[in-house]
């Protein structure tokens, strides 16, 4: 009768530790702390034919589990266009290496291709990758929409060492949905020897003076054009992208609406940005070349004939080296943009990504774990960085020694310490948020219309905010 | 006359021309008088049984339709009256969509564009269809087959390798076409960099991608003419000329009615050809020059994510080709005897 008392208090014992046990067993972090666990159970025993119920205080000291949490395991995959970075700088090596247990998948798609699939798979509720690489431009639609992981958790301890604007688009309701990637800082880069044969100065820092203002960009660019008959960057009429448009706008900490959520894409400032910018169309100094074209990379990689100038994020620095105009190495070098007025911030921002996780992955752990190690360590984002020209978003790699040594590139200037100086003082903008693309196409249709003669500034911008208030609904 | 027909929009067409007797055994569902309706279900459930292994094999098709055909079509309809925006649950909006789309710029613009491009390239392309037809088809060709093959070949061709082409060829400033028109004086014709230069590039890249398929339709409609028609006008002291305009095209013209609607809604449903020609404007072109309905609503469904909105874009636009299409085969696929043969 005894034994059958113990086997029951037994069985009671392991039901009690089995509850208890695997909720500590998965646990996220290593910190699990295990306590002492009291509780109280009830045994039925069953002592000479009558039922007693007798009421005893079981304590449950678990054995202390091994002080490593498991590793996550399981397969992730991968949709974007940048990953190729972490695949020729060793890192996908280095995290396979390190998690043995995940597999990675890449799909590469464009950045259209990539936004439809998720849009497509959010919406449908199913066939999303894991983690997905998202512009800033597209991210605050995307947050909009539902269906991103909440990442508010894991991105605390990054908040205040990754570059402050890029959080504006990753939250929502004060949670967040992204870990920022790279940042996009807008510099000029110019040809040294166009500007030597138009007689300027090709020194980074005189450049940087003598384009201190638009003004003083205008008037450089009239140099060029005049002593040497060269454009001085690519801005098409019939065919503007607006993507410096924006970067103008950015800099003044402008965009296309305002942060109390109004439409300002008619407002005062704005159409004086589209006129200011006008002032290069009328001096016909610009290109008609359209961006990523093969026209736009001849004038870029043409030795004989090129484009003086352009003015465009850090990440256009890796396709100038590698696939654009790798030719053209030691005859480029990197200034400061020129501001609205002299004075004013020489900083902007053009695209940059972010890395989301799906909602519907089934390996969020693996996909956090990936996010953390390429994006959230120091060195290895660093090895992107040296390879790419992706300035990290996360700020505790700028102290590295990379920010201080020379590019040959760049005829041995130190570039990335202007990157860095701009992405420290780029304003927050109004560029981009939940219709970014909607706002874009509208206002690109209006500035081309302007530049072709069609319509005066101030009327184009205001038929574009019509369209745009109308389709939005924002007031 | 039993003129030959090779794909008949007629719509009144007079019953001696298509072999109703036949038709009408085939497709026979033997009518039944009142008082047998309760038997009738039984028996039709006895004539489904019975050709229940017919009914099997075509199925595969219904279900497909019914998946991927009808099912869209019912939800877009629905979705039309709503704000959908991917992903939620549906608020219905009642006809605020309707409303919005009187005052999209957009969309008219698009609109307008089509009937544009319509008329820039159809005439032409049909004419030309037409001409290479007839001189395939005249006796005096020698190798046929290579000449038909050849000027197939663009149809086949991907569209994206061929707009990449067309854009190569058409910058302003390296493009092999200005090359060439430099040497007649014509110097920078901005032919990707203008409203109208943009237009008659796409109808330039449509004309040759097109004109095969258009050619060969024209092709199997010329070889069911017999050749007595046009023999005897010659006879008769018709001159080839005449005889082509007087003889083949009257009896072509079921054939080029068919060329013809199908370009209607190939030039307001333009796609593949203007997104090839001008990616970086999502194929909207300089100042939305060649933004057609079907791309506009792709825009608005897919890069804006407004599918209720898209999907009442949609409906209007398929009213709209409906009533043309309509307009198209009544007027001009009339059968007049006193106008044709």
């Amino acid at each position: 009768m005894y034994s059958k008392l113990t086997i029951l208090r037994l069985i009671s014992l392991g039901l009690a530790l089995a509850l208890i046990l695997p909720a500590c067993a998965p646990g996220p972090a290593p910190t699990a702390e295990i306590r002492e666990v009291v509780m109280t159970v009830e045994v039925t025993t069953i002592v000479e034919g009558t039922p007693q119920v007798v009421i005893q205080e079981v304590t449950a000291t678990p054995e202390p589990l091994p002080v490593q949490a498991p590793k996550p395991e399981g397969r992730i995959v991968l949709w974007g266009w940048s990953y190729d970075v972490m695949e020729s700088t060793g890192l996908l090596d280095d995290f396979n290496a390190e998690y043995p247990d995940i597999e990675v998948e890449i799909v590469t798609y464009n950045s259209g291709d990539t936004y439809q699939n998720l849009r497509l798979a959010l919406s449908a509720g199913q066939g999303a990758a894991d983690v997905v690489q998202v512009e800033n431009s597209h991210l605050a639609g995307f947050v909009a929409m539902g269906g991103l992981a909440d990442l508010t958790d894991q991105v605390a301890p990054l908040m205040d060492k990754m570059n402050q604007y890029k959080w504006k688009d990753a939250e929502l309701d004060g949670k967040y949905y992204a870990v920022p990637w790279d940042s996009g800082p807008v510099v000029l880069y110019y040809r040294r020897d166009v500007f030597e044969q138009a007689g300027l100065p090709t020194n980074p820092d005189e450049v940087s003076q003598l384009v201190s203002s638009w003004d003083g960009y205008l008037e450089v660019c009239k140099t060029i054009k005049a002593e040497t008959g060269l454009n001085c960057f690519a801005n098409s009429k019939a065919n503007n992208d607006a993507r410096l448009y924006e970067i103008i706008l950015w800099q003044q900490g402008l965009g296309y609406y305002n942060p109390d959520g109004q439409v300002t894409v008619d407002s005062p400032e704005n159409v004086a940005t589209l006129e200011k910018m006008s002032e290069f169309w009328s001096a016909g100094v610009t290109s008609e070349e359209v961006p990523w074209t093969d026209g736009w990379y001849a004038e870029l990689q043409s030795l004989d004939e090129p484009v003086a100038s352009i003015i465009e994020a850090s990440w256009l620095g890796v396709f100038l080296k590698s696939w654009i105009a790798g030719d053209t190495a030691g005859r480029w070098g990197v200034a400061y943009m020129p501001a609205m007025q002299t004075g004013q911030p020489r900083a902007s921002n053009d695209g940059g990504s972010t890395l989301v996780i799906t909602e519907q992955s089934q390996n969020k752990e693996a996909a956090w774990a990936f996010i953390e190690f390429m994006l959230a360590r120091r060195e290895n984002q660093l090895k992107q960085f040296a390879f790419s020209d992706f300035l990290p978003a996360l700020e505790t790699t700028y102290d590295d020694h990379l920010f201080i040594e020379p590019d040959s590139f760049f005829g041995g200037q130190v570039a990335r310490k202007i990157y860095l100086d701009v992405a420290m003082q780029i304003p927050i903008g109004y560029v981009y948020g939940p219709y970014y693309q909607l706002m874009h196409d509208h206002v690109s249709t209006a500035i081309q219309r302007y530049a072709t003669g069609a319509l005066s500034a101030e009327a184009t911008l205001k038929e574009a905010a019509t369209q745009i208030r109308q389709e939005t609904g924002m007031p | 006359m039993h003129s030959p027909q090779v794909a008949d929009f007629s719509i009144n067409k007079p019953a001696e021309k298509c072999a109703m007797g036949k038709q009408a055994e085939l497709t026979s569902i033997p009518i039944r008088k009142p008082e047998h309706r309760a038997a009738a279900g039984g028996r039709l459930w006895k004539e489904l049984v019975k050709s229940r292994w017919g009914l099997f094999f075509i199925s595969p098709f219904f279900l497909l339709y019914a998946i991927f055909g009808f099912y869209p079509l019912v939800y877009s309809f629905i979705l039309a009256f709503t704000d959908w925006t991917g992903k939620g649950p549906l608020d219905f909006s009642g006809l605020a969509n309707l409303n919005l789309i009187l005052k999209d710029q957009v969309f008219w613009q698009a609109m307008r564009n089509g009937a544009i491009l319509f008329f820039m390239y159809v005439p032409l392309q049909t004419f030309l269809a037409l001409v290479l037809a007839v001189v395939l088809n005249s006796k005096r060709v020698r190798g046929f087959a290579f000449f038909r093959t050849l000027i197939f070949v663009p149809y086949v061709t991907n569209m994206v390798a061929a707009g990449y082409t067309f854009q190569l060829l058409l910058n302003q400033k390296y493009g092999v076409f200005n090359s060439f028109l430099s040497w007649f004086g014509f110097a920078n014709v901005p032919w990707l960099d203008s409203v109208w230069g943009a237009r008659a590039s796409l109808c330039l890249l449509i004309v040759w991608a097109w004109l095969g398929y258009n050619m060969v339709i024209m092709l199997a409609g010329l070889q069911t003419i017999p050749n007595d028609y046009c023999e005897a006008a010659l006879i008769d002291g018709a001159s080839p000329i005449q005889a082509f305009f007087y003889v083949t095209i009257p009896l072509m013209r079921p054939v080029i009615l068919f060329v013809v609607v199908l370009s209607t809604m190939g030039s307001f449903g333009l796609f593949a050809e203007t997104i090839s020609l001008f990616p970086s404007t999502f194929g909207s072109g300089p100042l939305n020059a060649t933004v057609t309905p079907i791309l506009a609503i792709y825009n608005q469904a897919f890069r804006n994510f407004r599918f209720g909105y898209a999907a009442t874009m949609a409906y209007v636009y398929f009213a709209f080709i409906f009533v043309l299409t309509l307009f198209q085969v009544r007027y001009f696929g009339r059968d007049d005897e006193s106008e044709g043969l």
